[in-house]
């Protein structure tokens, strides 16, 4: 026992004690850790830059230009108003999930600001309607609105004669053209164009008798948020986006401990072999002893990596106070998943590592192990859309990947729908798996240890298994 | 006094290749016996056996008076032929590994002890090195330490020498002899019969997978006795009369000389006696049979065809493990 306690306690501070290591596993979040903050207080007093200027209107019709300035000032009012409700839905939706009201952190407005593009602020000139076009698109060029700022010209519509009225032999009426100065931003466009649209669309209404104030009454149905009623009849609001996320964030995380864990294993498997030390360790270690030793060394190093990150992502959720949307049951099952799921992978990789060469010879072996991993995360969608479907149940009970597909179904929002006897028998199968694992790797890793020459294919490696 | 080592009929095949055929071997406690052979001999699949690294198809194996070296892993040192340590480590932390693998406990005397030893084989200020950062001698003088560093009753070393300049051949021929005087029991395989010569009293000559040899020196080199008479005449000129000399069957011309092979059933001091006084001589002497001639003389005598391969020992591509 000793000697697989000295071999694991070597593995680990081989890999975890090195500073690529340190860098990778702690410097790396650390860094993500402190830029939030900094993001926060850098967006806090930053103002969107202020869009100023004119626009100018030849209304061909003669009928619009005088409410382009009013659909204008409605189109920016209206542009204020979604900034302030998307801030009001998020405080909402934050409110929905903790049960408590929760103060919007400081400078979300300003974020917000910069996330939506500044509200400008538009001056209407209407021109004549018989003005020449060219000669107003002149002011337009960025050489002669330098010098001028307050008074640019940042965009020219013109309104086609017929856009209002229909000309007798046309099918259909005219319409607008807008011309704008280079670089504009394209959200001062889209106010622009929609201001003179709806400009144009009322003058329309007005032109067939129709009150534009009635239409738009009558066009209007406002949406309502979409409400859940859970199982005490209680209204709430759907948490589409957090459901989503939550499995494949458990699932990712197995994920990359087992494959870090085990990549790792595989590398120094063939370190050991291609510098010749093995032999010498063997002298004092029978290759089963080597490879439990090393397999439990790395498992500590895939176990430090799950338990710094889990740590993040549920320390993240409290100070969120997203807390209770995490089961406590789900982050115990994720160890025991995480150490099943590593000795199944991880004793192929070591497998894989004892019959190589080099890491080279490595690369093809190993893919089908990768393959095997990459199943759960290819089918991760359907399985988290429908996880109590037959399909999922059955792949949860079928290792190497039913660790991860149990994952997704437990941490899926149709988790209370699984029988308590499932994620049990899922566990027992992986106890299973994994032995059966060790038992075929340990055979080949007892011949291949002292196989140089030829890269091994998997004829091989069967051959190794039946003959060992 | 008990054997340290016993195999009976031991056979290892790989696939079709028969890499050892039956070898029987005794090894009693204390003794320092040579393992020679050609190159793919089997010596290294015989000793992978006895440490239980391999294990034989069929046949009796006894090691330290257990079933298997798995038992008594920890009273046994063994450097292996293919040999390496961790690049990245350093060398006291290495060698404290294997201590600890070895079975010695952690601690302030293992420490110690590694640094006695890195100092005796002079490399006392490496000790804190990684051990990429050594030359092949001196990686070699490591593991050579992490084999003997427990105090083993049985030290099994592969080709120990390959690699080795003078000086530290010489350093390492000492600490061998060393743990021989110690009483431990020691078996080197090697295919450098001046080493062999040198430092054993008995010989094992494996070849072809078979125990062709199995004894003292004294016995191999009187069981071999060439029956040759060397001598320089002091004129430098040869005499043909001397063929007639009663005993001698032929003489030859050499660089060095001429060699007088004996006839049958006569005796060398006799015959020296009348090479001297048929003619004036600056030298004369019985030729000794070195290991050189008895190994040359097996392989080729049993149509194994090829002579013993000069160069040092190269990482051998064992895919057949021989």
């Amino acid at each position: 026992m000793s000697k697989i306690f000295h071999i694991a306690r070597r593995e680990f501070a081989a890999t975890a004690l090195t500073k690529g290591f340190i860098i990778g596993a702690f410097v790396v979040p650390a860094i993500f850790v402190a830029v939030i903050p900094l993001i926060v207080i850098l967006t806090m007093n930053a103002e969107a830059p202020k869009v100023e200027g004119t626009v100018a209107v030849i209304d061909r019709t003669g009928e619009v230009g005088a409410s382009v300035q009013d659909s204008i000032d409605r189109e920016i009012e209206r542009s204020r108003k979604q900034v302030k409700e998307a801030v009001e839905k998020s405080q909402e939706l934050a409110k929905e999930l903790t049960g408590q009201s929760a103060p919007l952190p400081m400078g979300a407005e300003g974020a917000m600001d910069m996330a939506m593009g500044a509200v400008p602020e538009l001056r209407v000139e209407v021109l004549a309607p018989n003005t020449d076009e060219e000669a107003e698109k002149d002011r337009l060029r960025p050489s002669a609105a330098e010098g001028e700022d307050n008074d640019a010209l940042l965009a020219l519509a013109v309104i086609d004669a017929d856009a209002v009225l229909k000309a007798d032999d046309q099918d259909s009426f005219g319409s607008f053209q807008v011309f704008v100065r280079p670089k504009l931003d394209d959200r001062v466009i889209d106010t622009v164009r929609d201001a003179i649209r709806s400009a144009v669309r009322e003058a329309r209404y007005t032109a067939n008798g129709y009150d534009p104030n009635t239409i738009k009454a009558l066009t209007s149905v406002q949406s309502r948020r979409t409400k859940e009623i859970s199982e005490t009849g209680e209204e709430r609001g759907s948490m589409e986006a957090l459901t989503m996320l939550l499995p494949i964030a458990f699932m990712l995380l197995l994920m990359m401990s087992v494959m870090i864990g085990g990549q790792y294993l595989l590398t120094t498997t063939v370190e050991e072999k291609s510098s010749r030390v093995v032999e010498l360790l063997l002298s004092a270690t029978s290759p089963m002893q080597l490879m439990t030793g090393k397999i439990l060394g790395q498992m500590c190093v895939g176990l430090l990596l799950l338990t710094i990150y889990s740590g993040l992502g549920i320390g993240a959720l409290i100070t969120f106070s997203l807390g209770d949307i995490l089961p406590v049951s789900a982050v115990i099952y994720l160890f025991i998943f995480f150490i099943l799921a590593y000795f199944m992978i991880a004793s192929l990789l070591a497998a894989v590592g004892s019959a190589v060469n080099d890491m080279r010879e490595a690369q093809s072996l190993q893919t089908p192990v990768m393959i095997l991993i990459m199943i759960p995360y290819i089918l991760w969608l359907p399985i988290s859309r429908d996880p109590n479907s037959t399909f999922a149940t059955v792949l949860s009970f079928v290792p190497p990947v039913s660790p991860f597909v149990m994952m997704l179904r437990m941490t899926s929002s149709q988790a209370s729908d699984i029988p308590f006897w499932q994620p049990l028998l899922s566990v027992l199968v992986g106890i299973i798996g994994a032995y059966c694992c060790v038992w075929m790797a340990a055979k080949v890793f007892r011949v291949g240890l002292l196989m140089y020459g030829k890269p091994p294919n998997f004829r091989t490696l069967v051959k190794w298994v039946r003959m060992a | 006094m008990g054997h340290a080592i016993r195999m009976s009929k031991v056979r290892k095949t790989f696939g079709k290749k028969v890499a050892v055929e039956g070898i029987d071997l005794e090894l009693p406690e204390g003794a320092l016996y040579g393992f020679i052979g050609p190159n793919g001999a089997g010596k290294t699949t015989s000793i992978r056996m006895i440490m239980s690294i391999l294990f034989p198809d069929s046949g009796e194996l006894e090691v330290l008076g257990k079933k298997s070296a798995v038992e008594s892993k920890d009273r046994i040192g063994y450097l292996p032929e293919e040999r390496g340590l961790y690049r990245k480590m350093k060398v006291h932390s290495f060698l404290e590994h294997m201590g600890r693998l070895k079975g010695l406990d952690s601690g302030a005397p293992l420490r110690k002890t590694v640094m006695d030893w890195l100092e005796r084989v002079e490399l006392g200020d490496v000790a804190k090195k990684k051990c990429e950062e050594l030359s092949k001698g001196m990686q070699q003088k490591v593991q050579f330490i992490a084999c003997v560093l427990h105090e083993p009753d049985l030290l099994i070393l592969d080709e120990p020498f390959s690699g080795l300049d003078p000086v530290n051949m010489r350093l390492l021929r000492d600490l061998i002899q060393e743990q021989h005087d110690a009483g431990r029991t020691v078996i080197f395989s090697t295919h450098v019969m001046q080493q062999a010569e040198q430092l054993c009293d008995h010989i094992v000559m494996i070849h072809e997978g078979k125990k062709v040899l199995d004894a003292t020196l004294d016995e191999i080199r009187s069981r071999h006795d060439p029956r040759t008479i060397l001598f320089t005449p002091l004129n430098g000129e040869g005499d043909a009369s001397l063929a007639a000399v009663a005993g001698v069957g032929s003489v030859e011309h050499t660089e060095r000389g001429y060699e007088a092979h004996l006839g049958a059933n006569a005796d060398p001091v006799s015959v020296m006696r009348a090479i001297m006084e048929a003619c004036p001589v600056t030298r004369v002497e019985l030729r000794r049979p070195t290991l050189e001639d008895v190994f040359v003389e097996i392989v080729e005598g049993t149509g194994g065809g090829r002579m013993p391969a000069p160069e040092p020992t190269v990482a051998v591509s064992t895919g057949d493990l021989a």
